[in-house]
């Protein structure tokens, strides 16, 4: 009896939980190297014209305070650990958004010297939304696919994000 | 007059306490979609500051190195509880202070600028450079606007004769209302109540654009989460306050909600009119400009009684 008890409570917790994490996806905003193309997209995103705070999106300038990193652009050789600090240091639980064809698959600048290349190969991506630049609306949509997925209650791997990385290495001249 | 409940029920639920809190977050909703509905957005849901709380308490906590473990833990609490303390001392909805003394309204303001100290140790206290410049800010503001809101809110004691919030609730409800005998005052406390709850024009300290997030930047989950409630509570008791010494004092929960809201609409207005001030700008103007007007203001109501006591 106490068992179930128990576990109706903790039902009714995490459905809470779920309830309030769908409803306040605080957002950070993370450029790894992009054109500014994407970024100009997210800011237009947060403007009131498309009132993100109706869905109680809100930026945060710190990464202990977001729930959502929204990544743009290809890493970069220099980006990299900037990149998976700024990920470490966000509280569990987190989700990663890639916007942005660059964020994809490292677009244009994809098998560059001073490239890694797509957001998959450095940190864990939950969703990504397409474009050259997308659309305020693609990322809009793309934020509320995330949620429609926690919604669904998919639970999320821990994945560690500190296994090395193929170097890149440069060659020297002779 | 003033409604009356057993204390203990004064204390744990209804004004004070959980109902305290509960109605912090509705007031921040509210504020938030005030601001939204000035810059023709539709702004937050009503549940949305609900939301947020329990989103944050349920989320991991990060102890970040180089802090004060017992320090990082205890703030919050501190700040929060110094906010609901202060609750006790202040006629919430009309009904009479769970506790009054001669010269609460010394030891209220003392509780309310507890939550400022509480941020400013926890900028100082981790080694982060944006929480310290964080900390610095905030403290260098409650240095400015404390002594200008302590005026703005002396006159109206001085004119009731007392110091204690509920004799000037009841001294407030039976004359004029202190907005038409003392307008200087009241522009001073309304704005000083801005800079005392870090409102936009004097958000320096948190300034997102310039320093991350001001002192609070290394606090995650639980301890930002009730940072978070503090400066609602703190917003609720400090537009009582106002509306108690200024707005002709509180007798019942209709006029506290219609006073309160009205005050809200105004503070609302100004969060998004005005840009943020630099911290030297926000120090300049309350001691250049706040703190003479508010002398100006007590030196008037100190001449006023001592020549009507003379002509009488």
């Amino acid at each position: 009896m106490s068992e179930n008890k128990n576990n109706l409570v903790d039902q009714v917790l995490i459905k809470l939980k779920n309830w309030a994490r769908i409803n306040s996806p605080w957002a950070i905003h993370f450029n790894s190297g992009s054109c500014n193309g994407c970024d100009i997209e997210i800011l237009a995103t947060l403007t009131p014209r498309f009132d993100v705070e109706r869905f109680g999106i809100k930026l945060q300038g710190s990464p202990r305070h977001a729930d959502v990193l929204i990544c743009t652009g290809p890493v970069t050789l220099q980006a990299r650990d900037r990149l998976i600090r700024v990920y470490e240091q966000m509280p569990e639980p987190k989700f990663v958004i890639a916007v942005g064809s660059c964020a994809l698959s490292g677009g244009v600048f994809d098998g560059c010297y001073n490239v890694i290349g797509d957001l998959n190969k450095v940190i864990p991506v939950d969703v990504y939304v397409p474009g050259c630049p997308p659309r305020p609306e693609a990322i809009i949509y793309g934020v509320v696919q995330l949620l429609e997925a926690l919604k669904s209650g998919k639970p999320k791997e821990p994945i560690t994000v500190t296994e090395p990385v193929p170097e890149v290495v440069l060659e020297e001249e002779i | 007059m003033n409604l009356s409940l057993h204390p203990l029920i004064l204390l744990l639920l209804f004004p004070g306490g959980l109902f305290l809190l509960n109605i912090g977050m509705i007031y921040e909703w509210a504020d938030r979609k005030l601001v939204a509905r000035y810059q023709n957005r539709q702004g937050p849901r009503w549940f949305q500051p609900l939301a947020d709380t329990i989103k944050l308490l349920a989320k991991e906590e990060i102890v970040p190195k180089g802090v004060h473990k017992g320090l990082f833990f205890a703030l919050p609490i501190i700040a929060l509880t110094g906010a609901l303390t202060a609750g006790l001392y202040v006629p919430l909805f009309g009904f009479e202070p769970a506790f009054s003394f001669q010269g609460d309204l010394v030891v209220t303001l003392y509780l309310l600028s507890m939550m400022t100290l509480c941020m400013g140790l926890a900028g100082a206290n981790t080694v982060s450079r944006f929480s310290l410049v964080g900390a610095t800010r905030a403290l260098t503001q409650m240095f400015s606007y404390e002594a200008p809101f302590l005026l703005a809110l002396l006159g109206p004691a001085i004119a009731a004769g007392t110091w204690n919030i509920g004799e000037i609730n009841n001294f407030a409800g039976q004359n004029l209302w202190m907005i038409i005998a003392q307008p200087i005052g009241f522009v001073v406390a309304v704005v000083g109540l801005m800079g005392k709850l870090e409102l936009p024009p004097f958000d320096a300290p948190e300034a997102e654009t310039e320093i991350v997030a001001g002192a609070l930047t290394e606090y995650s989950g639980r301890g930002f989460a009730l940072f978070r409630i503090g400066k609602d509570v703190e917003l609720v008791i400090g537009l009582t306050l106002v509306v108690v010494f200024y707005l002709g004092g509180i007798s019942n929960p209709i006029w506290f909600i219609v006073k309160s809201a009205g005050l809200l609409l105004v503070v609302a207005a100004l969060q998004s009119m005005f840009a943020r001030l630099k911290i030297d700008q926000t120090v300049g103007l309350w001691w250049r400009l706040g703190a003479l007007m508010a002398l100006l203001q007590l030196v008037a109501i100190i001449l006023g009684r001592y020549l009507g006591a003379l002509i009488r």
